[in-house]
């Protein structure tokens, strides 16, 4: 694949006309070379809330030879920037809550109910820290000049992109871990089972002659097999919420992201409907400078402002006269 | 994928140094050549967040410092004016600028000049001049095509602006490419000539440095033929997916419009076509209409299957497991709907026009002999109130074409019967066709009835019978192609420019066609590639061309022929 770097060429002529232009110019700019101003508009920001567009100058005169100005961005880029730090700690958040599923589904002596704390910790940080996101995200849509509002909603797009991303990866996750933990816990529960029935069978051939009521033993299985059968529906709902959580997160996200491979991922629709779009609004503003105009309301106000005219007119005669 | 991935990785290399909030700003030209290789998505993950057009951007006088702006144009004089412009009112923090041609020296002091406040970081030329459409074809969309068809006193600015467009996009391919071809070009055609010489020069002397890579042992082969040797082509109606449906409803840099079609959900107006993003449509472009629709009936079975499965949501697990594949169900939904509604528009379309009547007295037009039962089928046809003008039309062309010699008085009876049945019909336009494309102008042997071995293996051929009577038209190309496979391109027919000479079998062959492609003939070449001779072919034309746009070019180079006759 070739290709051909004119940047050295392009840059010894342009230094050329530069040495050429530079004594022409000092009288006009009274500085030697371009002079860079900054325009603060972080007074700006903590004035009004709402974005402020840079008021840098248009046409900057004739000073225009010396000076540019430079100003600082505008104040929805530190919202995506925020945005985007967000989804880098949920990122390092994931890979810590991956740790910590394989360290909780190995067979250990303890409770287990630690780990099972922690698990849950990490995962409801990341179902916030996605939740804050995109509700920020929403925020950022705007209605200021349409390459403005472009560019917005193409970083919208993109960053609901990886939010979606992340949020699927983590549910994906969660679901592999419940399953491997079901699988577990059946398992106890099997030979648990088992060794019940066995017992029971022992006790039966037993107890014949016993009581009636449950033994201690058996009351404890049972109040045992209770407590387990409460823990998985606890851990159930809990993941229930999460899913119904993400669900939400990816119905709306959904909404910003771009499906792949159809017309609206083509770079041309999307600058030609920007265009179109342009058409249309201008249209409609002449048709309504045109209904404006013809209006009768124009009408009234024309005629009652001549009717002002003539009574003051009246008045003014009738001082004269009388 | 080789034209694909050139192109990708031009745009890529462009972004990928840049860091930081990106606008890419494109020309009218350049937008096709990135958007059938680029996606928008792919562009966003590139943080490329905002891309217009270099006109439109000229309009606004906002400044958007925290930007930094990528232009990637065609060194036009034009793009250059509104560079000057731009540089000169800066609005974007830094400016990197990417010319997909060579620039002149002038063009580069021009725009030193106004880059007074030495914005421009970098000026590169990236050398992807031609759009991309599928792996081995590609395209340059010229707009005024028929330029071709004139001779050089009608117009002589536009003719030689059409081939410096030509050169320009051939020089870009071999640098995409970086081999430097031997060329070869149809000795009939004067613009071939023209622009198989341009080329030479372009490569050989003028920027010989730029060109001289490193050498294989055999170079590759450059081939520069004309439409009309080879009118037959984009006459005939097609039945292969991807020609069919430009033929039928157009296809325009892998965009299909549909907005003319009533009832259509507003996602599905206008579709994308294209090999690289869409599984079904890679697997089944050059599958015939039959095939087609079996394969799409299974395609629905299985959406329906899925489609079903994920209706009957029981357990919170199948909750979990139908928002998990969502996004993927969307994805399929999308795509079987797209397929759905172009096989039945086109379905629509074949009924109402009796295509299959059509497209059978065509093929035979194309491809068998007979001149009396051809004469007596087109008259069927022609006497027949419900085929449409432009299939009248395409029929007596095709039988002018191959009956030009052999009964004039039958002839004129067809094209009187044409002038008289169609309303619209521009008199004379047959006999235009035959003296741009009749047998004296076509270099190769078009109908094989030229010389004896030829005439035999048609025999031969209609001896064993075809398999699909709609499909059974090959082009000339691949003709061409079996020559250049075998060794034995004739001399004759095509001649090397300069001294080069070349020995023994290419391993690389570019046709270039002027007058402009049809999907017909990539078919031939993607499916001769994936036969793998040996050889790889890659295809490009100055267009791509369906039966309405040749018929289209036909039309504006007879008007202009009339009224500059008219002047002389």
């Amino acid at each position: 694949m070739a290709t051909r770097n004119r940047t050295v060429q392009y840059k010894k002529h342009r230094d050329a006309l530069k040495s050429v232009r530079a004594p022409l110019s000092s009288s006009a700019s009274g500085s030697g070379g371009p002079v860079i101003e900054m325009v603060n508009a972080s007074f700006l920001r903590s004035n009004r809330p709402s974005y402020t567009p840079l008021s840098t100058e248009e046409d900057p005169g004739p000073s225009s030879s010396g000076a540019f100005t430079i100003g600082l961005p505008p104040v929805w880029i530190d919202d995506s920037e925020e945005i985007a730090a967000n989804i880098q700690r949920a990122k390092v958040k994931m890979a810590e809550l991956v740790k910590a599923h394989s360290k909780a589904l190995m067979p250990s002596f303890g409770d287990g109910k630690e780990d099972q704390r922690a698990i849950e910790g990490l995962t409801k940080e990341i179902t916030d820290l996605l939740r804050k996101s995109e509700k920020r995200l929403q925020k950022l849509s705007s209605n200021g000049s349409s390459e403005d509002s472009n560019l917005r909603k193409n970083v919208q797009r993109s960053l609901a992109t990886d939010l979606q991303s992340l949020s699927m990866d983590l549910r994906r996750k969660q679901s592999t871990y419940l399953r491997r933990l079901q699988q577990q816990k059946e398992g106890q529960d099997g030979v648990d089972l088992e060794l019940n029935l066995n017992e029971n069978r022992n006790r039966l051939e037993d107890s014949e002659f016993s009581d009636v009521g449950f033994n201690e033993h058996q009351m404890s299985k049972l109040k045992q097999s209770e407590f387990s059968t409460l823990e998985r529906e606890r851990e159930i709902t809990q993941v229930v919420k999460s899913v119904n959580e993400l669900a939400q997160i990816m119905k709306d996200l959904s909404v910003l992201v771009i499906d792949q491979g159809t017309i609206v991922d083509r770079i041309d629709y999307n600058i030609q409907n920007v265009a179109t779009s342009v058409e249309e609004g201008f249209k409609q503003l002449q048709k309504a400078e045109r209904t404006q105009k013809k209006g009768g309301m124009v009408m009234c106000a024309t005629v009652l402002v001549i009717l002002c005219f003539i009574m003051i007119v009246l008045l003014v005669l009738k001082e004269l006269f009388l | 994928m080789v034209l694909v991935s050139a192109v990708r990785d031009y745009v890529n290399r462009m972004l990928q140094d840049i860091s930081g909030m990106k606008v890419l700003i494109l020309d009218s030209q350049t937008v096709s050549i990135v958007s059938v290789v680029y996606s928008q998505s792919e562009l966003l993950q590139k943080e490329v967040f905002l891309v217009e057009l270099i006109d439109s951007i000229s309009k606004s006088k906002e400044s958007m410092s925290h930007l930094k702006a990528v232009y990637f144009l065609r060194p036009t004089s034009e793009n250059i004016q509104h560079m000057r412009r731009q540089l000169s009112n800066p609005r974007f923090g830094e400016y990197h600028l990417f010319f997909s041609n060579m620039l002149k020296d002038t063009q580069i002091h021009l725009l030193a000049d106004s880059d007074e406040q030495e914005v421009v970081q970098q000026l590169q030329e990236f050398y992807a001049d031609f759009i991309a459409v599928d792996p081995y074809h590609f395209t340059l969309n010229m707009p005024s095509n028929h330029h071709y068809m004139l001779p050089a006193v009608v117009d002589p600015s536009s003719l030689q602006h059409f081939c410096d467009r030509a050169v320009d996009g051939i020089g870009a391919l071999f640098l995409a490419l970086k081999r430097r071809p031997i060329i070869r070009y149809s000795r009939t055609s004067d613009i071939a000539k023209r622009i198989a010489q341009e080329t030479a020069k372009l490569m050989y002397q003028q920027e010989s440095g730029l060109f001289d890579f490193r050498r294989m042992e055999m170079s590759p082969l450059l081939l520069i033929v004309d439409r009309r040797d080879d009118p037959v082509t984009p006459l005939l109606n097609q039945w292969t997916y991807q020609a069919m449906v430009h033929e039928l409803i157009g296809i325009q840099d892998n965009k299909v419009d549909l907005r003319s079609i009533s009832n259509l959900p507003k996602d599905q107006q206008e579709v994308v076509l294209s090999s690289e993003q869409d599984a079904f449509f890679q697997a089944n472009m050059y599958e015939n209409f039959g095939d087609i629709g079996m394969n799409i009936k299974r395609m629905v079975d299985d959406f329906q299957q899925v489609a079903k499965s994920n209706q009957n949501i029981q357990t919170i697990e199948d909750m979990a497991k139908f928002v998990d594949n969502y996004p993927e169900y969307r994805k399929m939904h999308g795509n079987v709907s797209k397929h759905v509604t172009l096989v039945t528009e086109m379905s629509k379309i074949v009924e109402e026009r009796k295509l299959m009547l059509v497209s059978e007295t065509e093929q035979e037009l194309a491809c068998n002999g007979g001149q009396v039962a051809a004469f007596e089928a087109v008259t069927n046809l022609l006497n027949n109130e419900s085929i449409s003008d432009v299939d009248r039309l395409r029929l007596v062309m095709l039988y002018a074409l191959r009956y030009e010699k052999e009964s004039p008085v039958q002839l004129m009876q067809l094209f009187n019967k044409l002038a008289s049945r169609s309303a619209k019909y521009k008199p004379g336009l047959v006999q235009f066709l035959l003296k741009q494309a009749g047998v004296d102008k076509r270099t190769s042997d078009l109908y094989g009835n030229r010389d004896l071995l030829n005439i035999a293996r048609n025999m031969a051929r209609g001896l064993k019978g075809v398999e699909n009577v709609y499909t059974q038209h090959q082009p000339l190309l691949f003709q061409t192609m079996e020559s250049i496979t075998k060794g034995r391109l004739r001399d004759v027919d095509y001649p090397c420019v300069g001294n080069h000479f070349q020995q023994g079998r290419p391993q690389e062959v570019v046709v270039f066609i002027v007058g402009g492609t049809t999907y017909e003939e990539s078919r031939f070449v993607a499916l001769q590639n994936a036969s793998n001779s040996g050889i790889r072919f890659i295809l490009g034309g100055s267009a791509v061309l369906n039966s309405k746009r040749f018929l289209k070019d036909l039309e504006e180079a007879q008007r202009i022929a009339r009224t500059s006759s008219s002047v002389v």
